[in-house]
């Protein structure tokens, strides 16, 4: 169209940002190969397998950290979800007195960095045993991970308007059977959408784990961390890219499966109350 | 059942999981900052640890440091942000979703390890800056990372927050009327002016919302400044964390006290967030 | 201050195929309020666009004074446009949306309020100047948008259905009030609308478009009484279509030898009459018929006439006493009586 509003600046826009999006990770997918690359070449001299070897190799301790994130991860998303469910039916379905209030508790620990919660509760959770173990990381990876969850299912519910379990229970469905075929199929995505963002939070976790884990629960930002403070690019760029690697994934599984309804950084927040 | 009590179900296992693991871990913070710390001891409150902590020189440098990081951060990513919403805006599709969400899925230390291997002096930058022969050596590039100026940190919250702050603005412009556009046109309004007087009062909202989100994680985010961050002074989340970690566990009530300015802060910035985007809902 | 218009073959596609407008050649006098006239998707808001400089035609010129303005933007032509919607700032007070376009002149402040004033007032709407758009019924706003256009004196006003997006009842009062402003103001005005009686009452001439192309351009009354084709007539409600062939200042039809006050060439034609001139009395162009059906309006009873095999529409009062049936004498008096020039392809039934 000839409108002079109407440029097609878009192409032109959109190649742009997509550099300055690429341009960090392009140095971490060469560094994870890179052999031999000195200042000041602009790429490689020669290639290698070294990064991807020290992945896999024994004394590296990259598998078995990847195996505890990932098991922390599952777990915290399952519970999250759980725990997060329940609530953010209640806010997105009903109106009551107080919820404001409610919602901004809710709210609170994703917007309050919880390293002040987490040093607060440290001693308890020493005394407990909880401390120094992956159980205890688990519980306060539940911190900022619940509120996510709680608030994209709050807004995945008030898109709802009801009526279809009405008209199953007009069918002869209880209550359960209502909640169990007709509502739960159809927030099945919005339960997706809280379960990757839960999973990709506390995969991403490092401070908490840190602080909780002690140095005994080895989690794979905690190898990337000691990385990064040493001057081995090669292995940083190569723990970098097993660290991102679900990230993408879960990008990717959800622009293909979901309706591109996340609009916002916080899913629907915007939504809330 | 009543649905009162049906939502006070609902809720409980929330409220539950967050009042221990959140409220109850402020709330130790708090205690101890004010000195009760049953385990070395003490039992008197007092505000020793908060006279002690805000009148000395390092929290001041630290604060300074923080407001100065979180602040340009923000401002940054709004600016570019919105520039970047005004872009794509017209353009659909999954290649600028992609392109929007990868930087807010991808962890923050992956972001800071790219970007330090962009700006180091030996990185990507430098090596470009080599070949076009503005360099010879490493070291005549500037150090941007560990550096006072913070840049190294900066750009990594840069590169991880404008689109963050560009779906959200994306969001809202999607409220505004390419008409209004239209009409402001037609009543002599110039490009500049358009944005100036329609679209940006319009967006205004979601672009405060999103840049105060940004300010409040960037306060008291710990990692990439943990990670680039100069030895003295750091950030206070940093600070508070090394004196967290003080053999001397009388050096606790200090760093409580320290986290406890971080949260009153940022609960304060989430409390004004809440009531813009109540208020964007609203129109 | 109100300017000449000049369309000169202004064309628009879309797409390939897609003409939106195609070869629309018209000008509008200083101070005249022309309405462009069609049904939807005629491409008469793409025609508003283009004078607007909103949308830049593919082809053709559009001239103000004489001078071409295809390259100027919109923000530098002086035409002021009302949208279908009001389209009012909505962060914007009634006093700052009405001073919009004398700010991004930069009139000073001083200067503004004055005219700001005046507009309002002549929209009467004083009195509402601290309201937000969103306190404002429908018709206010519409009200306001209007002053917002008018309060930089434009040369060219731009009128995109105004009034469509008002309850009927707010209808009239708006037309009679953008008429009372056109006038007063003497703004050279192209209003566009789907509807007939809106571009009627309002237009000095109508221009009347289908499918991206003009079909008529004239006083309204014309369209009425001298319909440039079957379309046209058809569009503003003709109902009457009569073959025939003329020859010796006489058409031979069906119903006879009919006279008609307008010279008309030889050959064949369609002759067209609106059924309110239809007449029950003898005369010239008189001839029995029968009454078919009778439909009764309110204000008038529309009836069927069977006259020979010939199908004819005319109106009568609504008190008449005829009846369904009943045989009477009808005339066409040769004044309102129109031929149509018709091509082979102009069946007319």
């Amino acid at each position: 169209m000839a409108s002079p509003y109407k440029k097609r600046r878009a192409p032109v826009g959109l190649a742009l940002v997509a550099a300055l999006v690429a341009l960090p990770l392009v140095p971490i997918l060469l560094w994870t190969f890179a052999g031999e690359w000195r200042f000041p070449d602009l790429l490689p001299k020669e290639w290698s397998l070294r990064g991807i070897q020290h992945l896999t190799a024994p004394g590296s301790r990259v598998a078995e950290a990847v195996f505890t994130s990932l098991g922390i991860a599952v777990a915290v998303t399952v519970a999250a979800v759980a725990v997060g469910l329940p609530a953010g039916m209640a806010l997105g379905t009903y109106r009551f007195r107080l919820k404001g209030l409610v919602i901004f508790l809710i709210l609170l620990p994703i917007l309050v960095p919880p390293l002040a919660s987490t040093m607060g509760i440290h001693l308890t959770f020493i005394r407990l045993g909880l401390a120094d173990t992956a159980f205890g990381v688990f519980l306060v990876h539940l911190v900022p991970t619940v509120p996510y969850a709680a608030i994209i299912l709050t807004s995945v519910f008030a898109d709802r308007t009801g009526e279809l379990e009405e008209a199953a229970r007009t069918l002869g469905a209880s209550p359960l059977r209502a909640f169990v075929y007709v509502t739960l199929p159809e927030v099945a995505p919005g339960i997706a959408v809280a379960a990757l963002f839960s999973f990709l939070v506390s995969w991403s976790q490092y401070i908490l784990t840190l602080l909780i884990g002690g140095g005994s629960v080895v989690t794979l930002p905690m190898l990337l961390f000691s990385a990064a403070s040493g001057s081995d690019p090669v292995i940083t760029s190569s723990l970098a890219v097993v660290f991102a690697l679900p990230a993408v994934v879960v990008l990717l599984i959800a622009l293909r499966y979901l309706k591109p309804s996340g609009d916002q950084g916080l899913p629907g927040l915007g939504k809330v109350s | 059942m009543s649905d009162r009590v049906k939502i006070a179900l609902l809720l409980t296992p929330a409220l539950l999981v967050l009042g221990v693991l959140f409220s109850g871990g402020v709330l130790a913070a708090l205690l101890q900052s004010l000195g009760y710390f049953p385990a070395i001891g003490m039992t008197e409150f007092s505000l020793d640890a908060y006279r002690e902590v805000l009148g000395s020189r390092d929290f001041l440098d630290s604060l300074g440091l923080t407001v100065y990081i979180a602040g340009a951060s923000t401002a940054i990513s709004t600016v570019l942000a919105v520039a970047a919403a005004l872009a794509l805006r017209r353009s659909s599709g999954r290649v600028s979703a992609v392109v929007f969400q990868l930087p807010i899925t991808i962890p923050h230390l992956v972001a800071a390890v790219g970007v330090a291997l962009v700006v180091s002096q030996t990185g990507l930058g430098a090596r470009l800056a080599a070949a076009l022969g503005l360099v010879g050596e490493p070291s005549e590039f500037p150090a941007l990372l560990y550096d006072p100026y913070s840049v190294g940190i900066i750009l990594t919250y840069v590169w991880k927050e404008v689109p963050f702050i560009a779906l959200i603005v994306l969001a809202a412009l999607r409220g505004v009327s390419e008409e209004l556009e239209e009409v402001a046109g037609t009543l002599g309004a110039n490009a500049w002016q358009r944005f100036w007087y329609v679209t940006l009062p319009l967006i205004s909202p979601g672009v405060v919302a999103g840049s105060l989100i940004v300010f409040a994680f960037t306060f008291g985010a710990f990692e990439i400044p943990f990670l680039l961050g100069q030895t003295y002074p750091n950030i206070l989340p940093v600070m508070a964390y090394n004196e967290y970690r003080d053999i001397d566990l009388a050096a606790r009530p200090a760093a409580m006290a320290i986290n406890v300015v971080i949260a009153v802060m940022t609960a304060l910035f989430a409390a004004l967030y809440l009531r813009l985007s109540r208020r964007l809902r609203r129109g | 201050m109100s300017a000449r218009l000049e369309l000169e073959g202004v064309s628009h596609r879309y797409s390939r195929d897609e003409w939106a407008l195609s070869e629309l050649s018209l000008a509008v006098e200083p101070g005249e309020l022309v309405a462009f006239l069609g049904p939807s998707g005629c491409g008469k808001t793409t025609a508003l666009k283009i004078l607007s400089g909103l949308l830049t035609p593919t082809g053709g010129d559009v001239r103000v004074d004489g001078r071409s303005v295809l390259g100027v933007p919109p923000e530098r032509r002086e035409a002021a446009m009302v949208f279908q919607k009001p389209l009012l700032f909505p962060h914007m007070s009634v006093e700052a949306n009405v001073g919009f376009g004398l700010k991004m002149r930069g009139v000073p402040r001083g200067e503004s309020g004055g005219k700001v004033e005046t507009a309002l007032r002549r929209v009467r709407m004083d009195g509402y100047a601290d309201r937000k758009p969103g306190e404002l019924s429908g018709g206010q706003q519409q009200r306001v948008a209007l002053a917002r256009a008018l309060v930089t004196e434009p040369g060219l006003l731009l009128l995109d259905e105004p009034l469509s997006s008002l309850d009927a009842n707010l209808r009239e009062g708006m037309r009679e009030l953008v008429k009372e402003v056109q006038e007063s103001g003497g703004y050279t005005t192209v209003f566009v609308t789907h509807d007939q009686e809106e571009a009627v009452v309002l237009a000095d001439r109508i221009a009347l478009l289908f499918d991206g192309r003009l079909r008529m351009y004239d006083r309204p009354q014309a369209f009425y009484e001298r319909p440039a084709s079957r379309e046209v007539a058809e569009f503003f409600g003709t109902a009457n279509f009569l073959p025939g062939r003329a020859r010796n200042g006489t058409v031979e039809t069906r119903l006879g030898d009919l006279r008609l006050s307008t010279p008309t060439p030889p050959g064949e034609v369609t002759l067209t009459i609106r059924p309110e001139a239809v007449r029950f009395e003898e005369g010239e162009n008189s001839f029995a018929a029968r009454i078919t059906s009778t439909t009764y309006l309110g204000t008038q009873v529309t009836c069927g006439l069977d006259a020979a095999g010939v199908q004819l529409k005319a109106s009568l009062p609504p008190h008449t006493q005829l009846r369904e049936g009943d045989r009477v004498t009808a005339r066409l008096p040769a004044e309102s009586l129109w031929a149509l020039e018709d091509g082979p392809e102009g069946q007319p039934g």
